[in-house]
């Protein structure tokens, strides 16, 4: 079934996993989820030796142990979970991880945008049928997060802090009352919540203060922030694990040196370490740098070498990919780019040598073409 | 060594046999395996009982209460540096966590760079070591041998190179610099082991690992599957160890303390069946020849160096500890909560030393001993079952539960009471997932952060910090009045009259009304001093100042002496006195190898300062002209010049004469800058400031120095024999020629106005007037002329010369700010208009300038009594002419022109009225 699908959900891509976990769980399961809190755990983050179990499940998502452990205590407890963190850190993964393990169920998602309604998260109508059969339990359309409510399963709200604050309360009474009424209706008028329901939202920290959550809101979800991976090694990892399963769905048969790995790397924690320095917004990239631009600026190079290229990934390739990608503001980013080609890329490449020179020339030329 | 069969056959057996089913060969695991049960075996059937600890665990300072209360030793073996023993019985006078410090200055045996050595040995309620201390000091008949290296061993094996430091946090930073010992030194020594560990342990960091693994199980222990346990780990750590430089000092360290335990064994007779050894873990499983009474393996004892040590205690802090020994933050404080915890738990009375601050109740009889069984395996149990968990505390969960929402509530967080049932659930369901009953402190912790961490944090404190707080919080130790040395308590006695309690850690506010209350005056005294000695932040002064000549009458302080106390203390390893170290410090100034004359010049001002020592001061004063007269550069010419004249500011106004060394310093200072004038004006490296405040000391100091014997013509010699290049150095010289009379301001005038005037000289010409900006402190009368200078520049000079000069005018003007720029801005004012109006009609005074009259020399003749006396009595006049060199005649009386004010003539003629009047009115 996988196969039919551009990008299959978690709980599609690892049924097979899933399921072997599931037969494996002797440990108590809070409400109707599918797995006890520790396989969850165990899925998440991959299993040990020292776990004991027949077959090796690997890790889907990289960062602190700590960080699952909480959100899963979380999703057991009465709050909601919101994971808090700047673009790109795998917020979004880590709740479809989530739900996918609890539920098998990772695709009840609302997307906050600036044109969420209420509507979205509790229910509408089909005015056909509204028309022609007034309205009735059957003529109304839940909305993902009802639907959760329904099934007692985990619902998800990306990007909470980009929709209103008035759409964002309509969370509130859902959170701590656990039913939605439908005052249209005269009777069946109550959907309440199924147990095991709960709400994954992530928001982004660098909208803070656009939508600023009402402290009801807050108090009603449990926070956890998910930082920037700076640990060069998981990230490498994130990054190799990322772009083969993009190459596998793109079915794209490309070395990725890791030579040109390491360039890339070591290109964002520099980049990384002069933003954190910088004094103004002026000095910095607008990109956040985080681990999923890395795998944009792969995937971008990866796919121009394959569709334009000599199917070889090259290091000029990446050079240009890294600029345009990271280029956004004109003169502002173009600046801070060619600062760091000059001050940092060209002494290293006359030093280590390697790849570099190579990844020099590219990036001049990338910076060339686009000032 | 007893010889007995060993009892921990059955447990080796069984080790071998799983190392051969589980690695391919029974060859390195088997051998590391058996290896840990011989060494357990080994230090278990020593015949001086050995006691293992780890540094601040609980589980050990409990095991020490319990076996000392069972054992009752007559001998205590500590593994402590064995210098540091006078000062435990200082410890009663303190609110602990104090360190043991031992200090030295004067250091002979090492490497100048390393000064000054600073070892620290912090000392904690809930350890061990504390345990044994107090026993033994407070029971009569037992005795306390600290058998440790000296602090002088611990440098003299320390690795060749410095001894490294960090920047800490306020708090952090109570250590200072010094070099950490600590007792039970127990954690993996390299980092994949730990890393192992941590990893399979699922915690984040090793004081987690150590609390949940070691902690927690032996807490409730008996003391036989303590000591086990804990020379198993010691043996572990050791053998998964790397070996190299570590290593063969701990063992160094084994050896000398095996060899004192002998010695005084020996000596004193005692029974070592009556004796306890306290060692951390890893040295009960020591390898080394001389482990044992009964050894007979040699060991020499290096002498220590001619350094030497002083000893003091300074106040320590449980986050200090943290910092300097690795551990996680809040890891101590944690101990500590748990100690109390544990002593309550198990109906315990801990031992304490009589008067120690904080100190509950007086601690119980001790009951009789018991008797010692034989060794029996307690391992295989202990490593076969698995560890009894403890049940949920549900009271002291929720406890913490309420506490920690009342608290973060208090720091701004909206949290409320279901926040605190929220923490409560969280705790749990964390602790299950990470195989647990009973929620640590960590699953607490990050129940709570999980809970009441939102987005941001409010105030101050982020909600992880405050469970620290919480959990015990940071305690910061005090060394007691009594354990003080003699200058810290000299200081706070002369300090009583303010009445403040200083011992306080938070700020204290100190009011000194002078005038008022002059029986103040020494207190402020003591505070310009500390001022000086100590970090700017324990003694502030918010108003009043001390300056030469003057007094403040009223003052107001800052004092934190609270939290400066190591400070205080270090202070008193100089001396006994503030005075005495104050003196101290300024005599090393002046003599160090490095000193100048300006450094010098400043200690002569500090010591008239803070110290009112005219001997004194005429000593240091005396080096001075030794340093400057040594000086081969005028680098601090401007510093120099700026001291001395305040310097003789002062006296002049205070005494009534100079004292001899300010005369010498003027005389050899006018010689000295006259013979190194030529060639600072020549010299690239040495800047125009420093020619010019050469030139200022020489005209200034001139009237003095010519008095006491100089002669005006070496100055005059030194100007002809300069030659500048630069122009900013020409003009300083021209500068210097019109002060000796040797170039008058008219051709000064036309100079710098060729210069404007020609082309090829105009780009350098804002150099030129750099150097006649400096020439106003030499020189002040040329101000109106600099002020002429500067306008003209504006005026003339193209755009392209000017604006890339004028930021470096004003630098320039900056750095002589106080000298340049109040002289500048009057003359300037006193040039310009004053008002808008006026601008317009206003034209330069120079450009305005009558033309002198054509009759050259022939100036208006006054008319009057004097002119009639000098006419009837000409000879003085001519004397002076004569030896003057002048040739003139003498005029008569109306022989100028007729009318040498015609304005003044033309305006009587026109209004003749006022003057009419007022003949009138007089005759």
């Amino acid at each position: 079934m996988s196969d039919d699908m551009l990008r299959a959900p978690a709980e599609v891509k690892y049924a097979e996993e899933l399921d072997y976990l599931e037969s494996i769980d002797d440990g108590p399961k809070p409400f109707s989820w599918r797995l006890s809190p520790r396989m969850i755990r165990m899925f998440v983050l991959g299993s040990e030796r020292a776990d004991g179990i027949d077959r090796e499940i690997p890790q889907k998502w990289f960062g602190d142990r700590s960080f699952v452990e909480r959100s899963i205590v979380t999703l057991a407890s009465d709050r909601g979970l919101l994971l808090i963190g700047d673009p790109g850190t795998g917020k979004s993964w880590l709740a479809e991880l989530l739900s996918a393990a609890i539920c098998r169920n990772s695709t009840l998602v609302v997307q906050g945008t600036a044109g969420t309604t209420e509507d979205h998260i509790k229910y509408s109508w089909n005015v056909s049928m509204v028309i022609a059969k007034g309205q009735s339990r059957e003529s109304m359309i839940p909305s993902p997060i009802m639907t959760a409510m329904e099934g007692g399963v985990i619902g998800r709200f990306e990007e909470l802090t980009r929709s209103t604050s008035d759409v964002q309360d309509a969370l509130i009474s859902i959170l701590s009352e656990k039913y939605v009424s439908i005052p249209e209706l005269d009777d069946d008028n109550i959907v309440f919540a199924q147990p095991g329901f709960s709400i994954i939202a992530t928001a982004n920290s660098r909208d803070r203060g656009v939508n600023d959550l009402s402290s009801a809101l807050k108090r009603r979800f449990n926070f956890v922030r998910i930082p920037v991976v700076t640990n060069k090694k998981s990230e490498a990892e994130i990054v190799r694990f990322r772009t083969e399963e993009l190459l596998r769905r793109h079915r794209i048969e490309l070395d990725l040196p890791p030579t040109l790995l390491d360039i890339l790397l070591q290109s964002f924690a520099d980049l990384r370490s002069a933003a954190s320095s910088a004094t103004s917004d002026d000095d910095k990239l607008e990109s956040a740098l985080s681990t999923a631009e890395q795998i944009g600026v792969l995937e971008d190079a990866i796919l121009h070498s394959h569709f334009f290229g000599d199917r070889v990934l090259r290091a000029q390739t990446l050079a240009g990919s890294l600029v345009g990608s990271l280029a956004r503001r004109s003169p502002e980013d173009l600046a801070i780019l060619n600062k760091y080609w000059h001050g940092v890329v060209e002494p290293r490449s006359k030093k280590d040598g390697g790849e570099w020179p190579e990844f020099l020339e590219g990036g001049r030329e990338a910076i060339a073409t686009l000032s | 060594m007893i010889d007995q069969p060993s009892p921990f056959g059955s447990l080796r057996e069984q080790l071998l046999g799983a190392a051969e089913q589980f690695a391919e060969g029974p060859v390195a695991v088997s051998g590391i395996l058996s290896g840990l049960v011989d060494d357990v075996d080994r230090a278990l059937r020593e015949e001086l009982e050995i006691f293992p600890v780890c540094h601040h665990s609980p589980a050990s300072a409990l095991a020490m209460v319990r076996r000392l209360r069972e054992k009752q030793p007559k001998v205590i073996y500590l593994e402590l540096c064995e210098d540091l023993q006078p000062l435990l019985t200082e410890l009663r006078n303190c609110r602990l966590p104090v360190a043991l410090q031992a200090f030295a200055t004067d250091i002979d045996g090492f490497p100048k760079s390393w000064a000054p050595l600073s070892v620290v040995a912090p000392i904690t309620e809930a350890s061990a070591e504390y345990q044994a201390i107090s026993y033994a000091l407070e029971t009569p008949g037992v005795e306390l041998v600290l058998v440790d290296r000296s602090t002088d061993h611990v440098f003299q094996w320390a690795p060749g190179e410095e001894p490294q430091t960090a920047a800490k946090e306020e708090e952090a930073g109570l250590h200072g610099d010094a070099v950490g010992v600590e007792i039970g030194d127990l954690r993996p020594r390299f980092a994949e082991l730990e890393e192992h560990l941590l990893h399979h342990g699922k915690v984040r960091h090793w004081s987690e690992w150590w609390d949940q693994y070691v902690e927690q199980p032996l807490s409730g222990a008996d003391y036989e599957t303590y000591r086990q346990v804990m020379v198993l780990i010691g043996s572990l750590f050791r053998r998964l160890g790397p070996g190299g430089g570590r290593l063969a000092v701990d063992e160094d360290r084994e050896r000398y303390m095996w060899t004192r335990m002998r010695e005084h064994l020996s000596a004193s007779g005692a029974d070592a069946a009556d004796c306890l050894y306290v060692c951390g873990a890893f040295h009960a499983a020591s390898h080394v020849e001389q482990f044992g009474v009964r050894s007979e393996a040699p060991f020499e004892i290096s002498p220590r160096t001619g350094t030497k040590w002083l000893y003091g205690l300074i106040p320590s802090s449980h986050s200090a500890i943290e910092a300097q020994f690795g551990l996680a933050p809040g890891s101590v404080s944690i101990a500590a909560a748990t100690w109390s915890k544990a002593l309550t738990r198990g109906k315990l009375t801990p031992f304490q030393l009589q008067g120690q601050k904080g100190a509950r109740k007086r601690p119980a009889k001790l009951p009789a001993p018991v008797p010692q069984g034989d060794v029996a395996d307690k391992l295989t149990g202990f490593l076969s079952s698995p560890p009894a968990l403890d049940a949920l505390d549900e009271a002291e969960l929720l406890g913490w539960s309420v506490d920690i929402v009342r608290l973060a509530r208090r720091n701004g967080y909206l949290a409320s009471t279901a926040d605190a049932i929220a923490v409560y659930e969280t705790s749990i369901l964390l602790a299950g997932m990470r195989n647990r009953a009973r929620p640590t402190p960590y699953d607490f912790q990050d129940a709570a952060v999980t809970c009441i961490e939102k987005d941001s944090v409010p105030g101050r404190r982020d909600v992880r910090r405050l469970c620290e707080i919480l959990l015990g919080g940071d305690r910061v130790g005090e060394v007691g009045y009594d354990a003080l040395p003699p200058l810290a308590r000299n200081v706070y006695d002369r300090l009583a009259p303010l009445g403040l309690d200083l011992e306080k850690r938070t700020i204290q506010r100190a009011l000194l009304n002078l005038q008022a209350e002059p029986d103040l005056v020494p207190c402020s005294d003591l505070l310009w001093m500390l001022r000086h000695l100590l970090p700017s932040d324990a003694v502030r002064p918010i108003m009043g100042e001390r300056k030469l000549g003057e007094r403040s009458i009223q003052e107001s302080w800052d004092l934190s002496f609270g939290k400066h106390q190591r400070s205080i203390i270090e202070l008193g390893y100089e001396g006994v006195t503030i005075e005495q170290v104050l003196e101290q410090r300024l005599r090393r100034k002046v003599w160090d190898q490095k000193a100048t004359a300006a450094v010098a010049l400043a200690a002569v001002e500090d010591a008239i300062l803070f110290l009112g020592s005219r001997r004194f001061a005429d000593e240091l004063g005396a080096r001075a002209v030794e340093l400057l007269a040594a000086e081969r550069t005028v680098d601090d010419a401007p510093e120099v010049l700026r001291r001395i004249r305040r310097l003789m500011a002062y006296y002049r106004s205070a005494e009534p004469e100079l004292p001899a060394w300010c005369e010498a310093f003027a005389t050899s200072g006018y010689a000295h800058y006259c013979t190194l004038l030529p060639t600072a004006f020549v010299d690239d490296d040495t800047g125009v400031r420093q020619v010019s405040a050469m030139l200022g000391f020489l005209f200034s100091m001139e009237s003095l120095a010519l008095a006491l014997g100089c002669d005006r013509a070496q100055l005059e010699l030194a100007v002809q024999q300069s030659h500048p290049e630069a122009p900013a150095k020409v003009a300083l010289l021209w500068a210097a020629r019109h002060q000796l009379g040797l170039l008058p301001l008219a051709e000064l005038r036309s100079r710098a106005d060729e210069l404007l005037a020609n082309p090829l000289v105009i780009p350098s010409f804002p150099q030129y007037i750099i150097g006649f900006v400096q020439a106003m402190e030499p020189v002040p009368q040329l101000s109106g002329f600099v002020v002429e200078v500067i306008s003209k520049a504006f005026g003339r000079l193209p755009d392209g010369v000017l604006l890339p000069w004028l930021p470096k005018l004003i630098t320039t003007l900056r750095e002589g700010a106080a000298e340049l720029v109040p002289v500048l801005v009057r003359e300037a004012g006193r040039t310009f208009p004053g008002s808008l109006t006026a601008a317009d009609t206003w034209t330069p005074p120079w450009e305005s300038r009558p033309q002198p009259a054509s009759a050259a020399g022939a100036a208006p003749m006054a008319s009057g009594p004097v002119a009639e006396l000098l006419l009837a009595h000409p000879a003085a006049c001519d004397a002076v002419a004569g030896v003057l060199g002048c040739a003139g005649e003498w005029a008569a009386p109306g022989a100028g022109p007729a009318d040498g004010h015609p304005e003044v003539s033309a305006l009587l003629d026109g209004h003749p009225e006022a003057a009419l009047a007022l003949a009138g009115l007089l005759s």
